[in-house]
C-alpha cells in the first residue's frame, strides 16, 4: 500500500499517496497484475523484477477489436479499456479464494478504481500494492455539489455541475478516487487567482 | 461510565456443564450495572490463592450489551495452579470476588466479508459474544469447533440457534488446509484453543497465503515451565519463579507493581527490558527480529532460557 504524505503547509494540509515500484510478495499464492498501459511497467516494477514473475497480466491495449482470450489459464489478456478490465476484475474477484495478490500500475485514477474494487471484495492493504504516476491531470471532486470533474489541467477549475471556480487542492481522496476541490472565492466573491496550467 | 478502580463481582450462580466446565453468573456487588464489555472481551479475576492470589482472565460468554451480569465459562485445568481449582472446588454462590474492568483483545474485524472461527474445547468462550455481535449485523459466519467426544453436546448446547457450525470430534478430524484453501476473499480467521492448535492454523493459513492481517487468536495464556531466578535490577530484589507460577505473578506476589492488562501476552503493557540473561518467548506481541533480539520480554507469558533472568524493574 502507498503511503500516505501529510504535513501542514501554511493554508492547507497535503494529504496525497506516495508510490514506490511495485515488489513480488513471496507471501501470496497467485499473483495477478493490472496495467492500463504496456508503457508504464518498466517504471512501475522494481528493477529486478520481471513481468514474468506474475501468474497473469491483465493489459489496457485501448483497441475496440481486443479480445480477451477464453483460455482460462492463458497469462496474458488485453482489456479494451479500464471500464473492460475493471468489470472483468470484479467477475473475478468474485470466485477467488484467499491467497490471491492483486498488483496495479498505471495512472493514479486507474490503481485507486482497482483499490476500490479489491476493498469492496474485503482485501485489505497487504493483499494489494499499487504504483501509479501522478503526474498528469487530475480528477476533482467539488466539495459542494459533489460532482467528479474529469482531468483538470488547471489549478482552478469551474465546476461542471455546480459553475463554482473550485482550487484543486493537493488532498487526494481514496475513497471517491479524486482530488478536493473548494471554492476558491468563497471568502471574497469574484476573487480569483490567476489559472495556471500545473497539472499537463 | 469509566470504570477506575477494581469491580466488586458477586457469584449468583454456578451451573456444571461438563464434570470439567462450570459456568459462573457475577453480578455487581454493589448492585446496579456493570461496565459494557465488547465482543471478544475477557475479565480478570483476582482468585485466592499464595500471596496475592492468582489473577485468571476468563472470557465473557455473554452477550456485550448485558449490562446486568457477566457470565465465564470455566474448565477446570489439568495442572491448575490454583486459579481454576478454586472455581470448580472451592467457590460458592455469594462468594464476592474483585475484577479488573472488561478489556478485548480479540475485537472484530469489521471490513470483513466472512467470519471463520475455529475454537478448540473451551476455546470457544470469546467467540461467543462474537458470535452473538456478529448475528445482529447480519455477518456471514463458519464455525468449526474442536471438542471431545464426551463433551460434543455440551457445544452443541452451548451453540444451539447458531447456523454454519459444524462440531468435530478431535483435531484430526478437521482437515485445516482444506477448509483454509477454499475460503473466498476477505476473509478472516479467529483462533481460540490449545497452542499447538492455534499454531498448526496459523502455519497452513500463511502457506496459503493468508496475510498476517487476516489472522487473529486468543490465548489462554502459557503453562509452566522450568523454574528460575528473577532479579528486579532496580531495587536489587531475587524471586524465585516456580514452575507454575508465571513471571508477573512473581513480580507481584513480591510487591512490585508492574504494569498489566490483558495477561495473555497479546496486549504488550507489561512489556520489560531485559538486561541479562535469555528470554524465552511465548506472547503475541513482539516480532521475529525482537525476539531473536531477546532485549524485550512479556513477563504475564514468557519465561527464562537462562537459570537467571535480570529485568529493568
Amino acid at each position: 500500500m502507498p503511503k500516505r504524505e501529510g504535513g501542514m503547509s501554511d493554508h492547507v494540509i497535503k494529504s496525497m499517496p506516495v508510490y514506490a515500484p511495485i515488489r513480488l510478495d513471496r507471501s501470496g499464492r497467485r499473483h495477478l497484475l493490472l496495467a492500463d498501459d504496456v508503457a508504464a511497467l518498466p517504471t512501475g516494477l522494481a528493477a529486478d523484477l520481471s513481468p514474468d514473475a506474475f501468474d497473469e497480466r491483465w493489459l489496457v491495449v485501448r483497441q475496440s477489436q481486443a479480445i480477451p482470450s477464453p483460455d482460462e489459464h492463458a497469462r496474458d489478456r488485453p482489456y479494451r479499456s479500464d471500464a473492460h478490465v475493471l468489470q472483468a476484475l470484479k467477475w473475478r474477484l468474485t470466485s477467488e479464494t484467499m491467497g490471491l495478490r492483486l498488483y496495479a500500475i498505471g495512472k493514479e485514477a486507474f490503481v485507486w478504481s482497482v483499490w476500490n474494487v479489491a476493498l469492496s471484495f474485503g482485501l485489505g492493504g497487504r493483499e494489494v500494492q499499487l504504483c501509479a504516476s501522478p503526474a498528469g491531470p487530475r480528477r476533482v471532486y467539488c466539495n459542494h455539489c459533489r460532482t467528479i470533474n474529469e482531468a483538470a489541467t488547471t489549478n482552478i477549475v469551474v465546476c461542471a455541475g455546480c459553475r463554482a471556480p473550485l482550487y484543486v487542492r493537493d488532498h487526494f481522496s481514496r475513497r471517491l478516487n479524486a482530488y478536493a476541490g473548494v471554492q476558491v472565492d468563497a471568502e471574497a466573491p469574484g476573487e480569483v487567482p490567476p489559472i495556471e496550467v500545473l497539472y499537463p | 461510565m469509566i470504570q477506575t478502580g477494581p469491580l466488586f463481582l458477586r457469584v449468583v450462580a454456578i451451573e456444571p456443564l461438563s464434570p470439567r466446565l462450570k459456568r459462573i453468573t457475577l453480578q455487581s456487588a454493589e448492585g446496579g450495572l456493570l461496565p459494557l464489555s465488547q465482543p471478544g472481551a475477557h475479565l480478570t479475576l483476582t482468585l485466592p490463592g499464595p500471596g496475592r492470589g492468582h489473577r485468571n482472565a476468563y472470557s465473557i460468554v455473554s452477550p456485550c450489551d448485558r449490562r446486568d451480569h457477566y457470565q465465564l465459562i470455566i474448565r477446570r485445568a489439568p495442572a491448575s495452579r490454583g486459579g481454576s481449582r478454586h472455581v470448580h472446588e472451592v467457590m460458592a454462590v455469594g462468594d464476592v470476588l474483585e475484577a479488573a474492568a472488561p478489556n478485548s483483545q480479540f475485537s472484530i474485524q469489521s471490513q470483513t466479508r466472512k467470519h471463520l472461527m475455529i475454537a478448540g474445547g473451551v476455546g470457544l468462550t470469546p467467540m461467543l459474544s462474537l458470535t452473538s455481535a456478529l448475528r445482529a449485523r447480519g455477518a456471514h459466519i463458519e464455525l468449526h469447533q474442536i471438542a471431545h467426544v464426551d463433551e460434543v453436546a455440551v457445544f452443541e448446547a452451548l451453540l444451539a440457534g447458531e447456523r454454519n457450525v459444524h462440531i468435530h470430534t478431535g483435531r484430526a478430524k478437521l482437515d485445516l488446509t482444506n477448509l483454509l484453501a477454499r475460503q473466498p476473499l476477505g476473509t478472516h480467521l479467529y483462533c481460540c484453543g490449545p497452542q499447538a492448535m492455534m499454531e498448526a492454523a496459523r502455519d497452513a493459513a500463511v502457506a496459503l497465503g493468508w496475510p498476517e492481517t487476516s489472522l487473529h487468536q486468543e490465548s489462554f495464556g502459557a503453562a509452566g515451565g522450568a523454574p528460575f531466578i528473577l532479579r528486579l535490577a532496580r531495587s536489587g530484589l531475587e524471586i524465585a519463579v516456580g514452575e507454575h507460577d508465571t513471571m508477573l505473578e512473581a513480580i507481584e506476589a513480591a510487591g512490585v507493581a508492574a504494569p498489566s492488562l490483558c495477561r495473555g501476552g497479546a496486549c504488550g503493557v507489561c512489556l520489560t527490558s531485559v538486561i541479562e540473561g535469555a528470554p524465552e518467548h511465548r506472547d503475541h506481541v513482539l516480532s521475529e527480529a525482537e525476539r531473536a533480539e531477546g532485549r524485550k520480554v512479556l513477563p504475564c507469558v514468557s519465561r527464562s532460557t537462562t537459570p537467571y533472568l535480570v529485568l529493568d524493574l
